[in-house]
């Protein structure tokens, strides 16, 4: 028997109405994800804007003298300030690798014992610090306290404080995705727990704990409000001393120089921030580039 | 020493470093704690008091006339500005971590969610540089007064717009510091929900939108939440970046969202110099009692996002 | 070939730690070290003097601007060795650390500027009064009666003044607060004077960081109002910042330049105590302009011996008249060398830095 005209019309009008709910819950979705494309694109923007002002106008401000000469006031070159940047680099990552991978080997061998979820549980703690803080610890402890006045000694440590809980973590992380089982074949065979894990797992997980080393590596060059009080500031290269004789630093040269109303000053300003996001930038490639490596 | 031994020691220079900071501080703050009491943080000035006066005595410290601690507009300084960044970072991060995860190719994916991280990089005094060198010529120039044409109806978007240092300008530059932290955990977590998921909401007949907002999101509330707390409580610590655009107010609560502000970390950079000079020592100890009061909320803030973000895979992703 | 093998790591610390001590043998500890801090208005002319001087003596001297606090605290805690300060030592820094001394090097005056379109040409008449109104946040606007009264026939706007002041450790907030206190005594009872005060609440009022930001924050604030050391004309100059005409104890309405400052300079000179700790501000005379100071020094008598003498020579150099007070170096800066009598009194006080030669210890 055909359908009446009464259920035709309401299937058709039902498969009507169908058809615009669909449509209105495309339209619907399409605005939602040009809105997220609108997020991202925000985002980028962003990063574009920002890398861009640093490398258009530190290039502009590029040249052979800045790596030759001293700061001279508000002008000059920047080699002190790379050197210090260097020097107080080098420090800091000599405290904190023997510290920090210790911390996370003991974590991800030992992960049932008190004292490692201490450390984890602190090491958490740490990474929310304030690096300000941190800084202002530094300058009253060891810069007034042990009258080490403005000092590498007194700035690298408080950078090592500052970057050990992601050397820590980066170590604890890589250690425990190294499966069981070797370390299981390994002491079968009698080796003791210092060469399982130093000689045995930190092969495997050596890349991962390298991108811990790395981050370390980008804090202690990025970080400025701890190195105004306790590295001080200096117009001239290392002497040498690690104690009792302040430093330069690039980050130094952006805060201070970008406000003084000399162009030399803008260009030494911009050409540190060049340098530091560049060197920054690299490192955060390195990382991606041994990550994705170990993956394969 | 065995080799576990000479680890736990080494390794325990992690909690000695934290005790070693709070304890200190603690200690240090002391007398400025008694002194200040409770009314240090509901009080509104920050006065050294009289520099070239004698000091005199009170409560058996000697302090100089007129000084008073009270950090009620740092409190809302840092508070409003970690708002704001908020409000900007999350649907910002959102939003981004679901197109990455979701609709991006393989190819452009990776490039793109590394473009993102980059900005997470990048050291807080360059994006203080960028800010005060070109964002707040722009914000102050073009877009607060035509903001606040369109919008000076709204109670606190009116005129008038400064310019260009302030709350909102702050506000901005904290959200970028921290969306990358929203946008790559949430970018994990999305992809590595399973297909089953995908695969039965598109047999309900779902649009790939509909999935990720009526499924998949709500499915990792946990995930989101800690990951705000995270960015949060980077925001409250954000120095530098703060310091060169938010406009450095003393005493003063902002009235609208163009008002200058203070942080508490920014204000410890920009302060110390100055309570240096007070020779009873009060405000250096006063300072630090700004800085206890940063850890504190900090370890907090920290506490709270590891709890919500335990056990989930996400957390070993959890380097930053 | 992996990029990253199990020797890279070592590899890499022992190119780094070789590199740090080639950098630290190859470094020069032989040059005495000198770290000047402070005072931002003072750093414009420390860094004229530092390469000038460094040509002909072997010494290493690093300049900062950091604020006149910093310089003081700075200078009696030992992180640096010369603390510059607009501002004096106060009795109570005197008497917890008698071996700090404030040596006046040369005169420097302050203006205040202001951020008017279409006024920054005409020199606008300020009084204290007036300028501690504006800072209390009672007179808010430019087009108020007590400003009109002073500037009769000036189209002033109604809009609402923005006061910027400093939020570090200053000198110049020093000077400008002592003028203030001075001239207004409702000020002096209220906030006085120092390096730091507890600013009145004024609502949109604006906080800079040193001179250079009062200069950026005058800049890019139209009706603003700031207090700027005048080694900073040369940026207010090109900026076209208006500089205000201020009242002095005559009544006069003066600018700062060559013979204001002397006028008030002259006037005070002969009153100046034998520590020098001393202020110009608001000096008697016709011409004299209210707000002047010292530019001092601020260093620790008991330097060790070898800095001593190299912090000696060069403050010595300093206040020469064909040295560092000679008028090339000056002019640059719009400073005012010392008065006979006050190089004098300055070259006394540095002659007791450092170790003292006497008969038992020649």
């Amino acid at each position: 028997m055909a359908p009446s005209s009464l259920d035709e019309r309401a299937r058709e009008a039902g498969e009507i109405q169908r058809r615009r709910l669909i449509r209105r819950r495309r339209i619907v979705s399409g605005i939602g994800w040009a809105l997220c494309g609108t997020a991202l694109a925000l985002l980028c923007i962003s990063i574009v804007w920002i890398i861009g002002l640093v490398v258009v106008r530190g290039v502009a401000a590029l040249r052979p003298s800045l790596f030759t000469t001293v700061t001279q006031g508000t002008g000059g070159g920047l080699l002190n300030a790379i050197e210090g940047t260097a020097v107080m680099a080098v420090g800091t990552l000599l405290l904190v690798v023997p510290f920090g991978l210790s911390a996370g080997i003991y974590v991800a061998e030992f992960p049932s014992s008190r004292w490692a979820k201490v450390i984890r549980f602190l090491a958490d703690v740490l990474v929310g610090l304030p690096s300000i803080v941190l800084g202002y610890f530094g300058y009253v402890t060891m810069v007034e306290g042990l009258g080490w006045q403005f000092s590498v000694a007194a700035a690298s440590i408080t950078l090592a404080i500052i970057s050990l809980p992601y050397v820590s973590r980066a170590t604890e992380v890589a250690l425990a995705e190294v499966p069981q089982e070797l370390r299981e074949a390994a002491y079968a065979m009698g080796a003791g727990t210092g060469t399982v894990t130093l000689r045995i797992c930190m092969r495997l997980a050596l890349p991962a704990v390298i991108t811990g080393v790395l981050l370390a590596l980008s804090v202690s060059v990025g970080e400025t409000a701890p190195l105004l009080y306790t590295a001080g500031w200096s117009n001239y290269a290392w002497d040498g001393r690690l104690t009792g004789s302040p430093i330069g630093y690039l980050t130094y040269v952006i805060w201070a120089f970008i406000n003084e109303p000399f162009a030399s000053a803008h260009a030494l300003a911009y050409a540190a921030a060049f340098l530091v996001t560049t060197f920054v930038l690299l490192i955060s490639v390195a990382s991606r580039l041994i990550l994705i490596r170990r993956r394969r | 020493m065995t080799f576990r031994q000479t680890m736990a020691v080494l390794g325990g220079s992690v909690p000695a470093s934290v005790a070693a900071v709070v304890v200190f501080l603690l200690l240090y703050a002391w007398p400025a704690i008694r002194l200040n009491g409770f009314g240090f943080l509901v009080r509104n000035t920050w006065n050294l008091g009289s520099l070239y006066a004698e000091p005199v005595r009170h409560s058996g410290v000697l302090i100089l006339p007129g000084a008073q601690y009270g950090i009620l507009f740092l409190i809302v300084g840092t508070l409003l500005s970690t708002a704001i960044a908020m409000a900007l970072a999350v649907p910002v991060g959102v939003g981004a971590a679901a197109f990455l995860a979701e609709i991006l190719p393989p190819g452009p994916r990776l490039w793109l969610s590394f473009l993102v991280e980059m900005l997470a990089a990048i050291p807080s005094v360059v994006f203080g540089l960028w800010g005060y060198a070109v964002l707040i010529p722009f914000l102050g120039q073009y877009v607060f007064p035509v903001m606040s044409r369109l919008l000076g109806w709204i109670p606190w978007l009116g005129e008038p717009t400064g310019s260009g240092y302030g709350l909102l300008t702050a506000g901005l530059v904290l959200s970028l510091m921290i969306v990358p932290l929203i946008a790559s955990i949430l970018r994990d977590a999305i992809a590595a929900q399973p297909m089953e998921v995908r695969e039965a909401a598109a047999a309900l007949g779902a649009t790939r939108f509909e999935t990720i907002w009526t499924v998949i999101l709500p499915g990792l509330r946990p995930v989101l939440i800690g990951a705000c707390i995270l960015a949060m409580g980077r925001a409250l610590g954000e120095t530098m970046a703060v310091l060169m655009v938010s406009g450095n107010a003393l005493n003063v609560l902002p009235v609208s969202i163009y008002a200058p502000v203070s942080t508490m970390a920014a204000f410890i950079v920009s302060q110390l110099d100055s309570a240096l000079q007070d020779p009873t020592g009060l405000a250096v100890r006063a300072l630090a009692e700004v800085a206890l009061a940063l850890c504190l909320i900090a370890i907090i803030v920290n506490t709270a996002a590891r709890a919500l973000l335990a056990g989930s895979a996400v957390t070993a992703r959890l380097r930053r | 070939m992996p990029l990253i093998t199990n020797k890279s790591p070592v590899l890499a610390a022992a190119a780094a730690v070789g590199l740090v001590t080639a950098l630290a043998a190859g470094a020069r500890a032989t040059e005495t070290r000198i770290l000047e801090t402070g005072s931002s208005l003072l750093y414009p002319l420390f860094n004229i003097w530092v390469p000038v001087y460094a040509k002909s003596h072997p010494v290493q001297i690093t300049t900062q601007s950091t604020g006149s606090g910093t310089g003081i605290s700075e200078a009696i805690s030992g992180l640096a060795q010369i603390g510059a300060s607009d501002a004096y030592l106060s009795p109570a820094i005197h008497q917890q650390h008698p071996n700090m001394l404030n040596i006046p090097l040369a005169i420097s005056s302050q203006m205040v500027n202001y951020n008017l379109p279409g006024l920054n040409g005409e020199h606008l008449k300020l009084s204290g009064p007036v300028l501690a109104g504006i800072y209390e946040g009672k007179i808010s606007h430019w087009d108020d009666p007590q400003i009109a009264k002073l500037n009769p026939g000036v189209k002033l706007p109604h809009q609402a003044i923005i006061p910027v002041h400093r939020t570090d450790g200053s000198g110049d907030t020093f000077i400008l607060t002592q003028f203030l206190s001075d001239s207004t005594p409702e000020w002096a009872a209220t906030h006085g004077y120092g390096t730091t005060i507890s600013w009145p609440a004024v609502s949109g009022e604006i906080g800079a960081v040193g001179n250079q930001g009062m200069v950026s924050a005058v800049q890019q604030n139209p009706y603003s109002i700031a207090y700027i050391g005048i080694s900073y004309k040369g940026a207010t100059d090109q900026d076209k910042l208006g500089e205000a005409e201020l009242q002095n104890k005559a009544g006069n309405f003066v600018l700062p330049d060559n013979q204001t400052v002397q006028a008030a300079a002259a006037a005070a000179a002969g009153q100046t105590p034998k520590d020098e700790s001393m202020s110009l501000i608001f000096q008697p005379g016709a011409h004299s302009y209210p707000i002047i100071n010292y530019e001092y020094a601020i260093v620790n008598t008991a330097l060790p011996a070898q800095t001593a003498t190299a912090v000696r020579d060069f403050l010595g150099w300093t206040i020469q008249s064909k040295g560092g007070n000679a008028p090339e170096f000056m002019k640059k800066v719009d400073f005012v060398p010392l008065p006979a009598a006050i190089r004098r009194l300055s070259e006394d006080q540095i002659k007791a830095i450092g170790p003292q030669r006497s008969a038992s210890n020649p």
